[in-house]
């Protein structure tokens, strides 16, 4: 490319060139450099200088030349001076104005400064920057340039119409301008928009600087890559020859006004030219490429990103060259080499690879060198997206998906090849044949970058279109990947590396439920009606078996704590799934992960929230409402379930994190696929937060120290009875809560119909596997707690109540009764006793009335009113505090017995009250 | 006692037990203030519009206000009149109560009834009255002028068939204090203040004109309304519920107040220490200083290195502490009549077996 700017440094040959990519900028605003580039043909004419009105109008640019200086280090308070001056300035020249109308560099410096102010005024960022003076300044001359500019409205709207028609004029005096500013330009902090319109405006003149010393034999490209490109390479030139010329300002102008002319005639042809060339363009950069290829591959991996693609295939290797695994491993050198480098097409340089693998097997060079390339193809495919936070394209992962498939297909014919990511490049032996084939690179890394790219793809895709199905069905492939590779590992591998693919293949198993295995359990044992297709399906591993043996390799042989915990939560989680909660409790409490998760990474403790979830829910199809509610209690009471489980981003919280964090947590969410349903989450929550507390609130009714067991349960009840209007429930809440209302009428019949109910089988409870299983749990439950509730509301009611009226009333069999009733009076909660011969429940009353009950609180709450009181008086007293809390303990004592809850010893204490 | 020898309540005969309730309470207490009034007396009309009053607007725990009229004639405040506050709804936010007062006292004036305005009354709810509303425009009242009194009324207690109307006034103490609006715990202390001297009660004496008692004696003897009982209710349960769970609220109330003001100690001793250890380290560094030769560290604010921690108002703590004084002679006058009351029906039971 060289040869077509022969006299052009490098650098600026290559930045000229990239400019053609980008679309010319749309130049909106910046007039500094239009009336430079464009207007310049006009020029001639008009020069023709006349004293009297050279000296005024010297006067006015001197002062517009401060102005934009000031305007350039918005320094407004300079600029407000400066105006005023130039007010009166301006009315000095009155006269010649008059004669002359208006001169055109006036106008603009009028209808320029105006545009900056409110560009100022606009930018409230800067504003609150500014200093007092400067914001002062601000106000007040936006104020006098707008009351000014009112008389010169008409010229300056058409100025802006067409402001290079106005430019021509001062054309030079812009030039002039920007040389006087440059210097000034180095001390500027902060480039703000206007400034940056400032220098771009300089930029060009700088350009037309250099064109004089340049212009006989430089071509550029376009003026718009010329802007858009050099001037942030030029303008270092630019302030340079400006610090040199500054002294001899008025020299310059001179000679500047005689170079001009000449100057700007050659501009403008350039500029005809250039557009005759840009039609060449395409055309040119085709034949540059042409001529690149014939250049034996020297340079042919610069592919530059704008030029039209290449659509031959670039020829590897000169014809007639033989070819050799050196050959091939230097080209591939050479390509390697290219990567990473700016400018280099990634797109292109797969393609070399992959020309260069037909090459190799063509020629017969050997699996090893195959083998290295692939290795190499698959990192450029993973390169080919340089930001990490991105994912692949779906078509960029299907070939990197292929790649590895053949690469695993070469690794399992080719038992001989060696491959580790501890081989050097000096100890590679791909050559040589009597011996195995050494290969670096490692086939593990690149499984699970695929892996880690097919996590982000279904991340990124929306999860309820049928494109996330169709990924979604990549998934058996890569989990034949992952077996493929894992069956691989398991031949060559070292324990470590062994850990790791188990562990991806653990990943992707422990969420899903097991039908076959399932419906093998549900079959009877003899099953001798079993079809020989069954049988085939049900050859396959049950995923438990898979899990227990992987897991269990994994725990005996991993030695990075992170693999194993992952292991473990997965394995749990798997059990849970598959409703083996005593297994998945046992493992949970064994490996004490309650204790020390809070110091894993977050994606450990996301695993650790689902685990936890997963647990709840199967504690609870086992009809363990106390375990369900404990474990789900840590993820439901935050309120934030979503977030903690990796489902999703609060809104709430979108504040108070920045940019950066959300995209680190957006990483962190785990795909649709694995998602837990919140809802089902939530109503196995709320649902065994009913059965829990319900009773509990009937049993402790006038208790003080009454301990809510489930805060969130309370709140949906509190939302429940703040409803002015009571309607047949919609949502599962509030079927939940209408439920809960029932039962605490201990009316169980209607409790169940709107726990269990076409509406709450759509949306909960036929997501569970065995959904009947669990509806039949339920309403025991329901009929047990219900029970419960029943006795603690009513049993001051009842002198004696039958058994068997209570086995009607909720549908138990007497045994049943029976047990629940000898629970609750063993355990205190019931003060009554059995009455064998017939079957009746004796109350013993001894229950307190609604007054005692008060006057105990109160008596409780006097006792902490005195334990603070002495507190106060600790205080006053000092050093006397050893007596009093000794007392004071002794108070207590006291007090604790007297207040404790439960049978007679109380009665007698506060009927005297 | 002198309110004896009146009629009073709803015109029945009963209502020689009526106001001996009503002013039982007041002796003792009266007499200790050096105050300008020593007795109230209320005409039965007044007492009647109160009750009325309530009747008409009163129910739960909201309370009704209104003025009282009178005059003051050597130590005792007549009270002959009285008008209620129109009870205020949201919608008539710019309603003008002082404009309404104002109006009021001149249109009685023209009808020739004393309008000279002495007190203000209000209903109460089981007995909480003592609030911080009370005690800020009781404190205006007696601030302008300088007799006035508050009639609280209980309808509640009037209800169960004892008519319930207490004067109180504030003590010249509590006047000063608030005077100050200094609520602080040192200047609570230094007023010497207690619960026990916020308010001071006022006998009642309410009395009818010979007129009226005639009248009354000529309706008693025709009047063929039945006795009503309710003197004799044995039914306890509720209002001593009511009565034990405000109590309880307030004992909280008290509770957290003391806790605040504990901290409050706490920290101000914290800072104390602190304060002392800064100045030691101070001093330490300027004997080193000299030591040194150099000139010692100018000396700093010490306030504003160490705000003092804002002392929590006292007197909140005192009303509440008033508050649950009233409840427990509520509490306790109540129980001793339903023991009373229930010995007598036990005598009675037995009597008639």
């Amino acid at each position: 490319m060289s040869r077509f700017f022969t006299t052009g440094s490098d650098s600026e040959s290559e930045s000229s060139l990239s400019g053609e990519e980008l679309a010319p900028k749309p130049v909106g605003g910046n007039y500094g450099k239009q009336p430079l580039l464009l207007s310049e043909d006009e020029e001639d004419t008009k020069r023709v200088v006349r004293s009297a009105k050279d000296k005024r109008f010297e006067e006015l640019t001197n002062l517009i030349r401060t102005i934009r200086n000031a305007m350039k280090i918005r320094d407004v308070t300079k600029c407000l001076e400066e105006f005023e001056l130039l007010g009166k300035a301006f009315g000095k020249a009155k006269s010649i104005v008059d004669k002359e109308g208006v001169p055109r560099f006036y106008i603009r410096i009028l209808a320029d400064l105006e545009d900056y102010l409110n560009e100022l005024w606009e930018d409230k960022e800067g504003k609150k920057k500014m200093n007092k003076n400067n914001a002062k300044a601000l106000s007040t001359l936006r104020q006098k340039i707008r009351k000014y500019n009112r008389d010169y409205e008409a010229q300056i709207t058409s100025y802006k119409q067409n402001p290079e028609q106005s430019a021509d004029e001062d054309a030079e005096k812009n030039e002039e301008d920007s040389e006087g500013s440059s210097s000034s330009d180095e001390d500027e902090d902060g480039l703000s928009a206007t400034s940056f319109l400032k220098k771009k405006s300089e930029a060009p003149s700088g350009e037309s600087r250099k064109f004089l010393k340049k212009m006989e034999d430089e071509d550029e490209d376009s003026e718009d890559s010329d802007d858009d490109e050099d001037w942030g390479s030029d303008s270092t030139s630019s302030d340079s020859d400006s610090e040199e010329e500054d002294g001899k300002y008025t020299v310059l102008a001179s000679k500047f006004l005689k170079k001009e002319s000449t100057t700007e005639k050659k501009a403008a042809e350039k500029k005809r030219e250039d557009k005759a060339k840009k039609k060449h363009e395409p055309r040119k950069s085709k034949r540059l490429d042409e001529e690149e290829e014939d250049n034996e591959g020297g340079e042919w991996e610069r592919v530059r990103g704008g030029a039209p693609l290449v659509k031959e295939k670039p020829k590897m290797f000169a014809k007639g060259t033989e070819i050799t695994h050196a050959i091939v491993v230097k080209k591939l050198n050479e390509i390697l080499q290219a990567r990473g480098k700016k400018g280099t097409d990634r797109a292109a340089q797969i393609e070399l690879l992959q020309l260069l693998v037909q090459i190799t097997a063509e020629n017969n060079l050997g699996e090893g060198v195959i083998v290295k390339i692939k290795f190499n193809i698959i990192a450029s495919l993973y390169d080919y997206n340089p930001n990490l936070a991105t994912y692949m394209k779906p078509e960029m992962w299907q070939k990197c998906l292929d790649c590895i498939n053949e690469l695993m297909d070469i690794l399992f014919a080719n038992p001989n090849i060696f491959v580790g990511e501890n081989i050097l490049e000096e100890s590679e032996n791909l050559s040589n044949f009597e011996q195995p084939l050494r290969v670096r690179g490692c086939i593990l890394t690149l499984v699970e970058r695929m892996d880690e790219e097919f996590t982000k793809i279904m991340q990124n895709t929306d999860p309820h279109s049928q494109e996330y199905v169709e990924h979604l069905k990549d998934e058996a492939r890569v989990c034949a990947i992952i077996e493929r590779v894992q069956r691989y590992l398991q031949e060559k591998g070292t324990t470590e590396e062994i850990c790791r693919i188990y562990l991806r293949r653990v990943l992707h198993t422990y969420y899903k439920f097991d039908y076959k295995a399932h419906q093998r359990q549900l079959a009877p044992p003899e099953g001798s009606s079993k079809s020989e297709q069954d049988q085939a399906e049900n050859e396959g591993e049950d995923s438990a078996v898979l899990m227990e043996r992987l897991c269990k390799y994994i725990y005996a042989k991993d030695r990075t704590d992170r693999i194993r915990t992952c292991a473990i939560l997965c394995h749990i989680y798997h059990h849970a799934l598959h409703s083996r909660w005593y297994q998945a409790r046992d493992l949970m409490l064994m490996s004490h992960l309650q204790d020390n998760i809070q110091h894993a990474d977050p994606p450990v403790q996301i695993l650790y929230n689902r685990t936890m979830v997963q647990l709840g829910i199967c504690a609870f199809r086992q009809g363990l409402t106390k375990d369900a509610h404990n474990a789900l209690l840590d993820i439901q009471s935050s309120g934030r379930a979503k977030e903690l489980l990796g489902q999703g981003l609060l809104l709430r919280s979108l504040q108070e994190r920045n940019q950066e964090q959300e995209k680190v947590e957006r990483r962190r969410q785990v795909p649709f696929h694995l998602h837990i349903n919140l809802e089902l989450l939530e109503c196995v929550y709320l649902v065994s937060a009913m059965l829990l507390e319900i009773p509990y609130m009937a049993a402790h009714e006038s208790d003080a120290r009454r301990r809510m067991i489930s805060k969130q349960f309370h709140h949906q009840l509190r939302v429940g009875e703040r409803q002015p209007l009571l309607g047949p429930p919609e949502s599962m809440r509030e079927h939940v809560v209408a439920a809960s209302k029932a039962m605490k009428m201990g009316d169980w019949k209607t409790c169940h119909s709107f726990i269990i109910n076409e509406k709450m089988n759509g949306k909960v409870w036929d997501l569970f596997p065995e959904a009947n299983k669990v509806r039949t749990m339920l309403v025991r439950k329901i009929q047990e707690e219900s029970l419960r509730t029943y006795l603690f509301t009513y049993s001051s009611v009842y002198d004696s109540i039958s058994m068997e009226t209570l086995s009607d009333m909720f549908q138990l069999d007497l045994p049943t009764v029976h047990s629940i009733i000898s629970k609750m009076i063993i355990s205190e909660e019931l003060m009554a006793s059995l009455d064998q011969p017939t079957q009746t429940v004796v109350m013993h009353r001894t229950e307190p009335t609604a007054q005692q009950n008060l006057a105990l609180q109160l008596a409780e709450k006097l006792g902490s009113l005195v334990e603070n009181n002495e507190r106060v008086f600790d205080h006053k007293q000092g050093t006397y505090g050893g007596y009093f809390r000794d007392q004071k303990d002794g108070y207590r004592k006291n007090e604790g017995g007297y207040m404790r809850r439960g049978g007679y010893r109380q009665q007698q204490s506060q009927t005297s009250y | 006692m002198a309110s004896r020898k009146e009629g009073a309540g709803s015109g029945s005969t009963s209502s020689t037990s009526a106001t001996g309730a009503a002013s039982g309470k007041g002796k003792g207490k009266g007499s200790s203030g050096d105050s300008a009034v020593k007795q109230v007396q209320i005409d039965g009309l007044v007492v009647l519009k109160i009750i009325k009053h309530y009747q008409e607007e009163g129910q739960g725990n909201e309370v009704v206000q209104g003025v009282l009229l009178g005059l003051v004639v050597e130590d005792r405040l007549e009270i002959t009149n009285c008008f209620p506050f129109p009870q205020h709804t949201e919608d008539d936010a710019d309603f003008d109560e002082v404009q309404y007062q104002m109006e009021m006292m001149r249109s009685l004036r023209h009808v020739n009834i004393d309008h000279l305005h002495v007190g203000w009354y209000q209903s109460t709810y089981y007995g909480s009255f003592v609030t911080r509303a009370l005690l800020d425009s009781q404190f205006s009242y007696q601030h302008a002028i300088e007799e006035s009194v508050v009639l609280i009324y209980d309808p509640i207690k009037t209800a169960q068939g004892s008519l319930s109307l207490k004067a109180y006034r504030l003590t010249p103490k509590l006047m000063e204090v608030c005077k100050e609006k200094d609520f602080s715990p040192e200047a609570l202390k230094k007023a010497n203040i207690t619960f026990e001297h916020m308010f001071e009660e006022v006998p009642i004496i309410i009395k009818n004109s010979h007129l009226i008692n005639v009248l009354m004696w000529e309706l008693e003897k025709k009047s063929a309304v039945a006795d009503k009982h309710e003197l004799l209710s044995l039914a306890s349960s509720n209002h001593l519920g009511k009565s034990l769970q405000l109590l309880m609220d307030r004992v909280d109330e008290m509770s957290q107040d003391i806790v605040k003001y504990n901290t409050y100690m706490r920290n101000t001793s914290k800072q104390q220490q602190q304060k002392h250890q800064y100045q030691q380290r101070r001093q330490q560094e300027n004997l080193q200083r000299q030591s040194r030769g150099e000139p010692p560290l100018p000396e700093e604010d010490m306030s504003k290195l160490f705000k003092p921690p804002q002392p929590p108002a006292r007197m909140d703590s005192l009303l509440i502490a008033g508050q649950i004084n009233t409840y427990c002679q509520n509490i306790k006058e109540f129980t001793a009549q339903n023991l009373g009351k229930l010995f007598m029906a036990q005598a009675l039971q037995e009597y008639n077996n």
